[in-house]
């Protein structure tokens, strides 16, 4: 199936998941009893979502708040009162009066040798097993079933270690047939490309075709076991070792909420954060692989002329430049803003170019790719914050073309220019033009520079910013920043002290309140300093 | 308390000097400690001189006191039947080390059976507290501690590091059973 042919594209991003129904404000809500408790939910919500809002937790394996209901599992079997068979409660919607029980003897006796089925042909290799300490299943095992197991008839024998896409391998002896993996495929990336072989326990997951759809990945999400595992991650660490730092990804404009995943100054991983209005449960493939642009040929010192300098040598000297020609000719001045940086070090290099009475503005970032853009989540717009420079500088921005032809034309003699990404980097770098760079990465142009100030990258910088449908998101730092390099704000505020407008602000927090004064932007939680969690079982996501 | 009560006390500034009178016996007369000390002595001389069987002395380096059974001493790699390591790089010895001593880089093998092995696998002896947690952790026999070794001095740090290499020469085969039914039960239950 083509992306072309499917008539109903994207059917978890359509508004129709349990999820969307248990959260929608608008319905009619309704009264139910579980646990003699009583609690009121949205009508169309299922029983699964009614007992977590009550804290709850019903053991399931099939059931995504994200995807449609398979009710395969049987492992959220619940009692009824006037129901005479126990219902599986991912797919008993909640009715006026209904009296559920999900603790009792029937119903805890049934979830417990529902598991212990579950595990007739799993293998239980833990220790091998790449999904250990991140697992559904064992978790389960832990709370639930705690013994051993009566079986003594040979486990079935499946394929082990398949490798069945660009960035999956498939362990098919633990894959427990929740099916998960399959409604991803059809209801986010819309390509049936995983499917159920065989019956019983000769029952087996394999592909259709390659499991190559760009949102592939997704799949080793919700996989409660460690059936699929991710090529790149498999085996590089423990996912209890790993520290989590909320973010957004840097890959493009949608801006997908991100956890990443990382242990000292690396990164692991990149996995997403559920998010109501912007990517649901979902990140495309690239945005996983987006922290190893972060890392490649890092500018870790100041330079001048391409030559290692001091911090305070590159400070004065790009001082002194500014200064003197602010001081003959202020419009020979042009000034890049950057939509892969954070709208506070956008917004300080706007106030700085008042300050300075510089008029001629640009837009930098890469360019769009349209052959990238889908109806899901992927956008032709690559860089995760233009909304942002848009909104800051209202007036008087314009493009690179013009930017090129100004420093032919030799209008514009010095160009200040934040972050890296530059698609007429080369014919600047080419033109007699003064350059002083603010930038994460060694690039040509760093290194033809008047200055190169190195600044943080996006997994060390804090912020926020401005997703395609104007949503502003806070980003955290995961690390500190590499080598000498310091965030892009700190950077502008010394050089404008250097210039003698001094930009008066000692943390990001005071920026940040003096941009929503004049933006009009929401307030974040500036008091959640450090969100980081270690990932242990209790923030598993299974 | 007798002492105390015959004792003069003097000032001197502010401070107060006390100067305590003892009887003549006890400052002077000290010969009777002094035998009764070199009794115990003597008796130990003579009886460790003519019954030398119950000597408590060892002839160090020659007579050595046998470890008990359960001595943690160096680490070892135990091996599997074809001399491969056991180790399947699972990662629970160092998650449980409170040291942080050990090191493990898994790779991947060719042997769907395996699946994982260590690429690297490293104990710093010097940070190593001896507390025997990575052999309860280990979930295959891999890692043991019952060579009845001590760490050699060393010059460098970096010599105290046990490699794979000097890990698996201490190490012996190991037979023990995987999940109560052998290392190979995939294979005889088909």
């Amino acid at each position: 199936m083509n992306k072309q042919s499917a008539k109903h594209q994207t059917y978890a991003f359509q508004g129709k998941t349990p999820m969307d129904a248990a959260s929608n404000e608008n319905a009619k809500t309704i009264t139910l009893t579980i646990d003699d408790e009583s609690i009121s939910v949205p009508q169309g919500s299922n029983v699964l979502e009614a007992a977590k809002r009550l804290s709850i937790d019903i053991s399931s394996f099939c059931y995504h708040p994200g995807l449609s209901i398979a009710a395969v599992c049987r492992q959220c079997l619940v009692s009824i009162e006037g129901v005479p068979k126990l219902q599986p409660s991912c797919q008993a919607i909640c009715q006026e009066g209904m009296v559920v029980r999900t603790q009792d003897e029937q119903s805890m006796d049934a979830r417990r040798q529902m598991l212990e089925f579950t595990l007739v042909n799993h293998p239980i290799d833990c220790p091998i097993c790449d999904r250990a300490g991140d697992c559904t299943l064992q978790k389960m095992y832990f709370e639930h079933d705690y013994q051993l197991s009566k079986i003594d008839v040979p486990k079935v024998r499946k394929p082990k270690a398949k490798d069945i896409g660009k960035h999956i391998m498939l362990d098919a002896e633990r894959c427990i047939l929740c099916t998960r993996c399959i409604r991803v495929c059809d209801e986010v990336a819309n390509e049936h490309q995983l499917t159920m072989i065989n019956r019983g326990d000769k029952q087996e997951l394999t592909t259709t075709e390659t499991l190559d759809n760009p949102y592939s990945l997704n799949t080793v999400d919700v996989c409660p076991v460690g059936a699929l595992t991710e090529k790149e991650f498999r085996f590089s660490m423990r996912s209890w070792e790993l520290m989590m730092t909320p973010s957004v990804c840097s890959g493009c404009s949608t801006g997908c909420n991100i956890e990443i995943h990382h242990r000292n100054t690396e990164v692991y991983r990149i996995k997403p954060r559920y998010h109501k209005d912007i990517n649901k449960h979902w990140m495309c493939d690239e945005g996983r692989s987006i922290h190893k642009q972060w890392y490649e040929n890092r500018l870790t010192g100041p330079m001048r002329e391409g030559i290692p300098v001091s911090w305070e040598d590159a400070m004065t000297h790009a001082g002194h430049c500014i200064k003197t020609v602010l001081d003959t000719d202020c419009d020979s001045i042009g000034v890049v803003f950057s939509p892969h940086h954070t709208n506070e070090a956008n917004y300080l290099l706007y106030k700085l170019t008042q300050s300075w009475g510089v008029k001629k503005l640009f837009m930098g970032g890469a360019v769009a790719v349209p052959d990238r853009a889908d109806d899901i989540l992927m956008d032709q717009d690559v860089t995760p914050n233009r909304q942002g420079v848009i909104s800051i500088v209202d007036a008087g921005l314009e493009d690179t073309q013009t930017l090129i032809s100004q420093i032919t034309l030799g209008t514009i003699k010095t160009l200040i220019v934040l972050g890296s990404e530059l698609d007429v980097a080369p014919m600047i770098t080419d033109s007699s033009c003064q350059i002083i760079v603010f930038s994460e990465y060694e690039t040509d142009m760093v290194s033809n520079a008047s200055v190169a100030f190195p600044i943080s990258a996006w997994m060390e910088t804090d912020g926020s910013v401005t997703n395609r449908d104007n949503h502003i998101q806070r980003i955290y730092s995961a690390m500190p920043s590499a080598g000498q390099s310091l965030s892009a704000w700190e950077t502008l505020v010394r050089l404008s002290n250097e210039t003698g407008h001094g930009l008066k602000y000692n943390d990001l927090r005071s920026v940040d309140a003096c941009m929503r004064r004049h933006h009009n932007f929401p307030q974040h939680n500036w008091d959640n300093v450090n969100p980081r969690v270690q990932l242990r079982f209790e923030h598993s996501r299974g | 308390m007798d002492t105390v009560t015959q004792s003069e006390k003097t000032t001197v500034g502010r401070a107060t000097v006390v100067t305590v009178k003892r009887e003549p016996s006890q400052t002077t007369s000290f010969m009777m400690t002094l035998i009764r000390g070199m009794t115990v002595t003597m008796r130990h001389f003579f009886s460790n001189l003519f019954t030398k069987t119950q000597t408590e002395t060892l002839e160090y380096p020659e007579e050595k006191i046998p470890y008990p059974e359960r001595h943690r001493g160096l680490h070892r790699l135990m091996k599997r039947d074809d001399g491969r390591v056991r180790c399947v790089a699972c990662m629970c010895c160092p998650t449980a080390c409170p040291a942080n001593c050990i090191t493990i880089v898994p790779a991947e093998t060719d042997d769907p059976s395996v699946e994982k092995y260590p690429a690297v696998f490293e104990i710093d002896e010097l940070r190593c507290i001896v507390c025997g947690l990575c052999v309860e952790a280990c979930p295959c026999d891999a890692i043991r501690m019952d060579t009845k070794l001590h760490a050699a001095p060393v010059e460098f740090r970096g010599d105290a590091i046990e490699t794979k290499t000097s890990l698996l020469e201490r190490g012996g085969l190991s037979h023990a059973i995987q999940a109560g039914k052998g290392s190979d039960w995939r294979e005889s239950e088909q």
